[in-house]
């Protein structure tokens, strides 16, 4: 089991209060999570050895995400797009600076393409499999495995996010990774999503970097 | 009668915790375990995990499953999000082959980790 000794991110949450995510989190083995929205304010305690990251998500019509996502890409939060219509996601991966683009429907090779040229990750969102049941369930199951089979064949970066809103939606990496068995991702893909990827992501946004290949040690 | 060595069902033992609004009972989570296992694997699989709570005592417990089927039991315990209208969250604290080395190994170890900070 010497897979799980890296460090994990989860990198979507949206918690009311960040101080007991964090302390949650650290207990479950996580080493640092994104928080989306109102970040916490200097009163907060946090423990030792834990980041928190700030976020930006962006929302918006397709054809103003291009401004906004230039007007975001020079600051140190991780960009995060939730995908959806073809139009979305196509303005998401073919943008340069866009760090996630997360469950987008109607994925196809030719944004796959443009992804692997961009850098972009495609995020799989397990919360929604944890909270829905039946029906939505299969459909969204269905979804993720077809975005995987694009970026198994392109070799994207994959990254899982659990999207928690409190203590009781955060699951532990182990648990994570058994959920993303579910729709065919391998442990290896699984445990790389949730610690390679995100560290990927941390070094890109830190001030030492200055493109790809090019960093100052 | 004993069953022969090579015929007997291999199994493991899962230590877990309950975080939970409220205090569970031990048949709210029975059901909630089945239930989410045969909505994820169906009737066949949920049978070839065969699963059973051995213990539970309202925060932690032990569940006996088949030793090839960890993955799964682990994600639909995952699965299990509320419980009627009570929001619940399980973590799964340890996998053994034997019911003593759950308890001391991974149920004991927590409480006594959990203490710790308190005393200092």
């Amino acid at each position: 089991m010497s897979l799980f000794g890296s460090k994990f991110y989860d990198f979507y949450t949206h918690p009311d209060d960040v101080g007991l995510m964090a302390t949650e989190g650290k207990r479950y083995g996580y080493s640092g999570i994104t928080v989306i929205g109102n970040c916490a304010n200097e009163k907060t305690l946090f423990p030792e050895d834990f980041s928190i990251h700030r976020g930006i998500e962006i929302q918006a019509k397709p054809s103003r995400i291009r401004e906004e996502i230039k007007k975001y890409r020079g600051c140190d939060h991780i960009l995060i797009i939730n995908g959806g219509e073809e139009e979305i996601n196509r303005a998401a991966v073919e943008t340069e600076g866009v760090d996630i683009l997360m469950h987008p429907l109607e994925f196809n090779n030719v944004l796959a393409k443009a992804a692997s040229d961009n850098s972009v990750s495609i995020g799989f969102n397990l919360g929604s499999l944890i909270r829905l049941k039946g029906v939505a369930r299969v459909r969204e199951l269905k979804t993720m495995r077809i975005n995987l089979k694009h970026a198994q064949k392109y070799k994207l970066q994959l990254i899982l996010t659990s999207d928690a809103h409190s203590i009781y939606d955060l699951r532990a990496p182990r648990e994570m990774v058994a959920i993303s068995s579910l729709f065919g991702m391998t442990e290896k893909e699984a445990v790389d999503a949730l610690s390679v990827t995100p560290l990927n992501i941390l070094r890109k946004k830190s001030p030492d970097y200055i493109q790809e290949g090019i960093e100052i040690i | 009668m004993k069953t022969i060595p090579t015929l007997r069902e291999k199994k493991r033992y899962l230590a877990f915790e309950v975080m939970s609004e409220k205090t569970l009972n031990r048949q709210e989570l029975v059901k909630e375990i089945l239930n989410s296992m045969i909505s994820i694997y169906g009737d066949k699989g949920a049978n070839e995990i065969n699963p059973s709570l051995m213990s539970f005592d309202g925060k932690y417990g032990i569940l006996r499953c088949e030793r090839e089927k960890r993955v799964e039991t682990r994600a639909s315990m995952a699965c299990i999000n509320n419980i009627h209208g009570v929001r619940v969250s399980i973590l799964v604290l340890g996998i053994s082959g034997t019911i003593k080395g759950a308890t001391e190994k991974f149920i004991q170890q927590t409480l006594i980790n959990r203490q710790e900070p308190r005393k200092k």
